[in-house]
């Protein structure tokens, strides 16, 4: 048989069982590359507030805070909406107050977390749902974040918002297109379980698949290039 | 049919050598050391220190409210350590994440004076987080776009070390913080994210127009070789028997596409 054949016969019998594949792989690139990645991350679901500190609000000082907390670590002065405050960690928890007043603000309640919320968020939507979130966290929240908030707004892409509940920062966001594509990237890396690209499936999968590449290229260098000449005979 | 059929000939001409390169890349991805990919071969693991009221204690520094006061308006004054050494970092504007552009002053604690990251300093701080063989070779601060870290948009300094794998150390110019390590390993798998992404112009993104442009034809080259292939199926072209030798050389004559390739 000549290449031609025998690369015709491998390519149709390959694509067979590779044809659901790379109907995944390309569907799921193409969603990948299309949506912009910030636009993914939800970058523009949050509002980057460049409040600066009123240094005339600071009634705390730096030696007040070490006095009352002398195991503070991490210690820094930030905005909270429009009031100073500090934040710092001691024996691996996160502490917040007020550099106003000295008062503790951590954790936070569901009246601060709804005002926190709704104060980072960009547009101008209804909370459809908040829930505080202690333990087992979703998929979309890494453990290290909790305790946190969920707030969910009533919009396109059912945007959630999360809060952590010591520190009052947005820890992450999510929205559906986010969450797409998280699917996406398990089903292009061939990955139905820990979410890495080192899984033995995909491995075979490539190497089968670089044949019917190959194969079909092959068929392409006949059909396009070697015509050329002969163009005269051929219908299309 | 014959749409399909032409339709599958000329995505494959366009997209065919990309198409083998992104197999081939993805491929590396499953049999890549991902620890070594990272570039941190060379990385000295030490915990940050915490930064303590004991640090600051014997000397008398000045109170943050001072400092803010003093300088360019900041919305968050944080303590961090510099050379084991406290600092207070200011942070004029924030980006949303670290590598964003972020305007900052790292400040001395005790004097209040504004601190300079300045060759002889970055070159400390790349060696305390280096704990390979090598030395020093070069010092320079860069600004962005590093080919090595594409989505950094702060100045940086650039250290590169003499050793086995050239490793690199990328210090933000204004903060002192570390950023990362690279090497050569962790630049072998960048050529291959270059390739899968189509990212040729070095961009660190997989957002350019040319793969979305590639990505769309290789849908419909795609598509267009699923429904052959269904349409191979009802036509009956997949039979698992000796009369499939007999079937093939039936189909060539039948199909058009056989024009013009009967030797």
């Amino acid at each position: 048989m000549t290449l031609l054949k025998t690369s015709r016969k491998l390519h149709k019998w390959l694509m067979l069982f590779l044809g659901v594949q790379f109907v995944i792989w390309s569907v799921t690139g193409a969603y990948m590359v299309i949506f912009d990645i910030d636009y993914i991350h939800g970058d523009s679901l949050v509002t980057q507030h460049q409040t600066p500190i009123d240094v005339n609000k600071i009634n705390i000082s730096l030696t007040d805070i070490i006095k009352k907390y002398p195991d503070a670590q991490n210690i820094n002065l930030a905005v909270l909406i429009d009031s100073p405050v500090y934040r710092f960690k001691i024996a691996q928890k996160n502490v917040m107050l007020n550099a106003s007043s000295g008062e503790v603000l951590s954790p936070i309640n569901e009246v601060m977390a709804v005002k926190l919320a709704k104060h980072y968020y960009s547009a101008d939507d209804d909370i459809s749902e908040i829930e505080l979130l202690t333990n087992n966290p979703p998929f979309e929240l890494s453990k290290r974040h909790l305790p946190a908030y969920r707030v969910n707004f009533e919009a396109f892409g059912s945007p959630s918002l999360y809060i952590n509940a010591h520190s009052g920062k947005v820890v992450t966001k999510r929205h559906e297109f986010w969450r797409l594509f998280d699917w996406m990237f398990r089903f292009h890396i061939a990955d139905y379980q820990d979410g890495e690209p080192d899984n033995l499936l995909l491995f075979w999968l490539s190497i089968v698949s670089l044949f019917a590449v190959i194969t079909g290229l092959v068929l392409t260098y006949y059909r396009v290039f070697k015509n050329k000449r002969k163009r005269a005979n051929a219908t299309y | 049919m014959r749409l399909i059929k032409l339709i599958h000939k000329w995505a494959s001409v366009f997209v065919g050598i990309q198409l083998l390169l992104w197999l081939v890349s993805g491929f590396y991805f499953n049999i890549m050391d991902h620890d070594k990919v990272r570039g941190n071969q060379y990385r000295a693991q030490i915990k940050p220190a915490p930064v303590l009221y004991s640090n600051i204690n014997n000397t008398s520094y000045i109170d943050p409210k001072t400092i803010l006061a003093e300088f360019e308006k900041s919305q968050s004054l944080k303590i961090v350590l510099v050379l084991d050494k406290p600092y207070y970092l200011l942070t004029h504007q924030a980006g949303l994440y670290r590598h964003f552009y972020n305007k900052q002053t790292l400040v001395n604690v005790y004097s209040g004076e504004e601190v300079i990251i300045d060759k002889k300093v970055a070159s400390n701080i790349a060696n305390q987080s280096y704990n390979g063989p090598g030395t020093i070779q070069s010092v320079t601060l860069k600004k962005p776009p590093i080919e090595d870290i594409p989505k950094e948009k702060n100045p940086v300094w650039q250290i590169n070390f003499k050793d086995d794998v050239n490793t690199s150390v990328y210090i933000n110019a204004s903060s002192g913080q570390l950023i990362k390590h690279s090497d050569d390993d962790k630049r072998f798998a960048d050529f291959f994210f270059m390739l899968h992404f189509m990212d040729y112009a070095s961009e660190g993104s997989f957002n350019n127009w040319q793969i979305i442009l590639f990505s769309i034809i290789t849908l419909w080259l795609v598509l267009s070789g699923f429904i052959w292939t269904v349409e191979l199926g009802f036509k009956g072209h997949y039979k698992f028997s000796l009369s499939m030798i007999k079937n093939e050389k039936q189909s060539v004559s039948e199909q058009p596409l056989s024009h013009g390739i009967k030797k």
